[in-house]
């Protein structure tokens, strides 16, 4: 009896670390591919000796300096046309500066874009772009909802390896009356029309169960099992940098019971790009 | 004959079609043109270029009151996520330990045992700084500060119990510096419990302070 269960555990895990050999074997190449089109690698980062300092010129008439990195912080200093600021650091929309009378202050970010560099050539700061996977190829977020009645939820990260196509690794926890489930699951998602700010897409994934009966329940035994899903969704970009995420999935739980048992799922929340 | 003198009338007429339009095209082309072009490609800072410090990461503690078993010790570690200036994501993890009902205390009975009395819990929060401002310490300082009020989802491990948990409060946060800063937060736990009978919300307040570290 207990010889069948682990055999089954063991050709799961062994189809698990062949799915994550691949996807590991995917991230890695499409990174090489990177390295050799850019030309200038995250190699050099580490090989540079001395940190690169960044100093731009202020162009416009005069920009604002802020004492905090906010719109509602006080403007105490103002930088005139040809000074010359440091760049600091970073915080959200704003970047810290030094300017040459060593006065630090924060500077917004769109005033930063309008600066020149030392030979007078304009700058452009790399910002992310909703519809440019090359600008931001990991994501984050973070979802709640409801699976199979109960409620759950979830985090995950995707990894972008073409405009339409990226791979997501998720991890659930479902909060049920009787059980306490926990999900991880590899999943493909297809993203159809990837310039548009509402954004479709298609999902589909395979994974693990580990399902946890409540103590008062004490007849039942944990178990896990394998899982299959697909699903639909759809992203609302609110900005270039995070988007409001909507999917419904539905889930096929293989168990070694007379039938398998099916769930469905649906999930809000915000993610990140980075 | 007749192709031929067509051919002989349509030559310049086709001709000067082509001048005309070509004319026209250069025209427009050129008031499409700003008057003087920039002859330099804008130079691309990359982001990596420049540190971003949007993530904070720290540790709180505090007293949190569990419904029906006393006030107890809280601690816990929490990350932090800035979305804007406005918006950050945050994530706490936190641990404490429940005391005893008031039954308990009385009599013989014990409703819990010592393992089920371990109280976890995480959130994930959405966090608005509704109020960004200065304090002043002892005249020669100032900082940054921020009030925020979150709101967000997360779940509570409780009485051999795991339940979905809803948490909204408020909370100050001091820049002592750009890398640190110090919080005091106030808050509420709210879960569905039927520990004691019939299911009730348990609604559990939150007091703990804490420091973070930007990065």
């Amino acid at each position: 009896m207990t010889g069948l269960p682990l055999k089954e555990i063991l050709s799961s895990l062994s189809l698990m670390v062949r799915i994550l050999v691949l996807t590991a074997c995917c991230i890695a190449n499409s990174y090489a591919e990177e390295v050799e089109a850019k030309d200038s690698s995250w190699w050099s980062f580490f090989d540079a000796q001395e940190p690169q300092v960044l100093v731009l010129k202020v162009a416009e008439p005069f920009v604002n300096l802020r004492s905090g990195p906010a719109s509602a912080y006080p403007v105490f200093h103002v930088s005139e046309r040809g000074e010359k600021l440091t760049i600091l650091s970073r915080k959200t929309d704003w970047i810290k500066v030094k300017d040459s009378s060593d006065i630090i202050a924060w500077v917004s970010v769109s005033d930063v874009q309008k600066m020149h560099n030392l030979s007078d050539s304009k700058v452009i700061l790399d910002e992310p772009k909703f519809d440019d996977y090359t600008t931001h190829p990991w994501e984050a977020g973070l979802l709640a909802g409801n699976f199979d009645k109960s409620a759950v939820n979830s985090a995950y990260v995707g990894y972008w390896m073409t405009e339409n196509l990226s791979l997501e690794f998720w991890a659930s926890q479902v909060l049920g009356e009787a059980s306490e489930s926990k999900l991880l699951s590899i999943n493909l998602v297809h993203q159809v029309f990837p310039t548009w700010r509402f954004s479709p897409f298609f999902t589909l994934g395979a994974g693990k169960i580990f399902i946890k009966p409540k103590v008062t329940l004490s007849n039942e035994s944990s178990r896990n099992e394998d899982t299959l899903n697909v699903g639909v969704g759809l992203r609302y970009y609110l900005s270039n940098r995070y988007f409001l995420r909507f999917e419904v999935k539905d889930y096929k739980i293989f168990t070694n019971r007379e039938t398998n048992e099916e769930a469905s799922e649906w999930k809000l929340g915000l993610s990140v790009f980075f | 004959m007749e192709t031929r003198s067509q051919r002989i009338f349509l030559k310049p007429v086709i001709a000067s079609i082509l001048v005309v339009s070509s004319v026209f095209s250069h025209l427009s082309q050129a008031q499409d043109r700003p008057l003087i072009e920039p002859d330099v490609e804008p130079v691309v800072i990359k982001e990596a270029l420049i540190d971003s410090e949007n993530f904070e990461i720290g540790g709180f503690f505090g007293t949190i009151n569990i419904e029906d078993f006393e006030s107890s010790l809280l601690y816990g570690v929490r990350l932090a996520y800035h979305l804007s200036e406005d918006v950050f994501f945050e994530a706490n993890y936190g641990f404490a330990d429940a005391g005893e009902t008031s039954a308990e205390q009385l009599g013989q009975v014990q409703i819990l045992t010592n393992d089920a009395r371990d109280y976890t819990f995480y959130n994930v929060n959405v966090a608005y700084n509704i109020l960004p401002g200065q304090a002043y310490f002892a005249r020669r300082y100032a900082f940054n500060t921020n009030f925020y009020l979150i709101l967000g989802l997360g779940a509570t491990e409780f009485a051999d119990d795991n339940r979905l948990t809803i948490n909204y409060g408020a909370g100050y946060q001091v820049l002592l510096n750009d890398v640190f800063a110090w919080h005091l937060s106030a808050r509420q736990h709210m879960y569905k419990i039927d520990l004691l009978g019939e299911e009730k919300n348990a609604i559990n307040t939150e007091l703990s302070t804490g420091i973070s570290i930007f990065f």
